[in-house]
């Protein structure tokens, strides 16, 4: 006789019951399937590839895909997954430690390979994509590991910071860095702080999702609106409430 | 809950069900009760609070300005209103008071004739409960940052005491002997946590403002046996010392009850959750759990429950998640300044929090109303004359 009670205790006492179920068809931004992969495709078409000459590889954030995916230990572990089977290179970003780029591995290689074509140091850097990108898929590379695992020499590495492919971390250290990637980041962090702007000067400090999407667009947000932000609630610096009207965003008291 | 009582009853269930469910719930439903108060001794911040793990009736406290009280926490009176008084405590005009302000208590985890304390003033003490002297004192070359004594030790007395401000070190204090063991040396940076494993009782992990976690042994003469790496990078690069458990000061530790998990929080606003045994970042997402004390945060995790819940210190107020699936059950608000610790009583699932506006408050699961009692039916009836009316609803009479 199977027994329906054989539930979990935490089902019973409602412990998942508790969790607000936002409204997922009313909002354009929350359409979006549990998957981190889906999530990460979507946010990849946002970016906006003419601004850079295409000369960028489209870069997702890691708290994108938390505004995305709504339960943030589902979405860590599936992008774990998806960088362990090297289909997506995470990179860390300079200005904020917490945040990271996710760029699809392919994207990642053809844009960088178009990018040192023709210089001197592009010989280093194909030896890199061929032989450690496959083969460690960390954020980042230390020095015994470059030198005996990987077979580099000293004015090797210095090529490929030359190159941009490495960023200096620490003595002996290098975090994995995308060429180019520094006028995103001027823009990404100039357009953070305008759209954080627009919901600080709102009354109350809270403004509808809705109506944010709707407003004139200020010069210094380049990338989009709707990609900063999914960034802002991922980020948690902004709370997502839901009311009758649809999604209010608030500015986080902390 | 009549579900689970009555597989109890046919022994359909293992008895240990009812018992988690029962406890879960009452986690649960914890909230600010009026009838239950902790009464107010300290005159500045309480920085630690400490219940024994013997019986879990008595509570230490100590503050700021050096001060440590006794709480007897049991309600023996008949009454629902309960204030938890102040069995005695350890004032200004104590002779071997404390200087200045007591950062960690700990009792002695076998039994309450003894207790632990340590301070800024560079000295840590063990008192006597039953005669409130300090029984022994060491004294040291820098101020104590915290101490932390093995839950589980049979074999050993050791107590671990951290420092930081010239060398970064825990210095391992032997009670029996009266004096200080060794030394284990690898932070760069103060100390700000430490914990013993409820599980091993040579294990330590300590926690520092350069970010890193350690886990040693005690008995291995060599360094630390782990440092934790968030990104969970390759183990098989040779050094160490770029790995970091968070973006900023590692400011608070706490193993889970059955010690097989370990969890830290750091000024990255960010807690983290740990396989204790191999060093792993399980990438639980808590999401943001804002931090920013500059010295440790002393929160817990609750125990007997079908899955655990930890309380954080939030600003001013306690977030309450669960353990491993990383959700925000509630934030408990009702402090007026920052919470510096919360412990949680596990027989009554209860959870004592002190902060800097110098209080104590005690969080009490809610219980259900009291059903009224069957004699107002009868008083019902027994109307005034008077008011009866002689209207009738019958169509006969005009």
């Amino acid at each position: 006789m199977s027994r329906k009670r054989h539930r979990l205790v935490s089902e019973t006492f409602g412990l998942k019951r508790r969790r607000e179920r936002g409204d997922g068809e009313a909002d354009p931004l929350r359409g979006e399937s549990g998957s981190a992969r889906a999530a990460v495709a979507e946010l990849v078409r946002l970016f906006p590839r003419g601004l850079f000459e295409d000369a960028l590889p489209p870069i997702a954030l890691r708290s994108q895909v938390y505004s995305l995916v709504p339960d943030r230990t589902v979405a860590d572990r599936q992008l774990k997954e998806l960088q362990e089977e090297g289909e997506i290179r995470v990179i860390q970003l300079g200005f904020d430690l917490d945040a990271h780029g996710i760029i699809f591995t392919e994207d990642y290689r053809t844009k960088v390979l178009k990018a040192c074509d023709g210089r001197p140091y592009a010989g280093a850097v194909q030896k890199f994509l061929a032989s450690v990108l496959p083969a460690c898929g960390d954020l980042s590379f230390q020095q015994d590991q470059m030198t005996q695992t990987f077979g580099f020499r000293d004015p090797e590495i210095t090529q490929l910071v030359n190159a941009g492919v490495l960023t200096v971390r620490d003595a002996g250290s290098w975090w994995l860095a995308v060429p180019g990637a520094g006028k995103f980041i001027k823009y990404f962090v100039k357009g953070r702080q305008a759209v954080l702007g627009m919901v600080r000067k709102a009354k109350y400090q809270e403004l509808l999702l809705s109506e944010l999407l709707g407003r004139r667009v200020p010069a210094t947000v380049r990338l989009g609106l709707s990609y900063h932000v999914h960034d802002l609630i991922g980020a948690q610096l902004v709370d997502c409430i839901s009311t009758t009207s649809g999604t209010l965003l608030r500015l986080a008291e902390t | 809950m009549l579900g689970f009582l009555s597989a109890r009853q046919a022994g359909l269930d293992d008895p240990l069900h009812l018992r988690r469910a029962e406890s879960t719930r009452r986690v649960l439903g914890l909230e600010l009760n009026k009838d239950r108060d902790v009464e107010r001794v300290h005159g500045s911040g309480v920085n630690t609070l400490d219940i024994e793990p013997v019986e879990g009736r008595y509570m230490l406290s100590g503050g700021s300005d050096g001060v440590i009280v006794l709480y007897d926490l049991q309600n023996s009176s008949r009454q629902p209103y309960y204030t938890c008084k102040a069995v005695c405590s350890i004032g200004r005009s104590h002779p071997d008071v404390h200087k200045y302000s007591v950062e960690t208590v700990q009792w002695y985890p076998h039994d309450t004739g003894m207790f632990t304390s340590s301070s800024f003033d560079k000295t840590l003490k063990i008192w006597d409960t039953n005669t409130l002297q300090a029984a022994d004192v060491f004294n040291f070359e820098e101020t104590v940052y915290s101490h932390h004594m093995s839950p589980v030790a049979t074999k050993h007395c050791l107590v671990a005491g951290l420092f930081g401000t010239r060398g970064p070190k825990v210095q391992l204090c032997d009670l029996k002997s009266g004096s200080c063991s060794h030394i284990l040396q690898g932070h760069r940076q103060e100390i700000l946590a430490v914990s013993w494993s409820p599980r091993y009782e040579y294990i330590l992990a300590t926690a520092s403002a350069d970010s890193r976690v350690k886990l040693w042994d005690v008995r291995r003469a060599s360094g630390c046996l782990i440092t934790l790496d968030q990104h969970n990078g390759k183990k098989s690069q040779a050094v160490e010392s770029a790995n970091t458990a968070h973006n900023g000061k590692v400011n608070g530790l706490c193993f889970t009850s059955d010690g097989l998990h370990l969890l830290t929080v750091g000024t990255d606003n960010r807690m983290r959750l740990w396989n204790s045994s191999n060093g792993e970042n399980t990438l639980v997402n808590y999401g943001k759990v804002y931090n920013d004390s500059r010295k440790g945060l002393k929160f817990t995790v609750s125990c007997g429950c079908s899955s655990e819940f930890v309380f954080v210190p939030y600003g001013s107020t306690i977030a309450v998640y669960t353990v491993y699936s990383g959700e925000k059950i509630t934030m408990l608000k009702g402090h007026y300044k920052s919470v510096d610790c919360c412990v949680f009583q596990s027989n009554f699932q209860e959870l004592y929090s002190g902060s800097r506006d110098c209080n104590i408050l005690a969080w009490v699961p809610a219980l259900y109303e009291p059903v009224p009692d069957d004699d107002e039916t009868t008083t019902k009836s027994q109307l005034n004359p008077a008011f009866e009316d002689a209207w009738s609803s019958s169509d006969e009479e005009g």
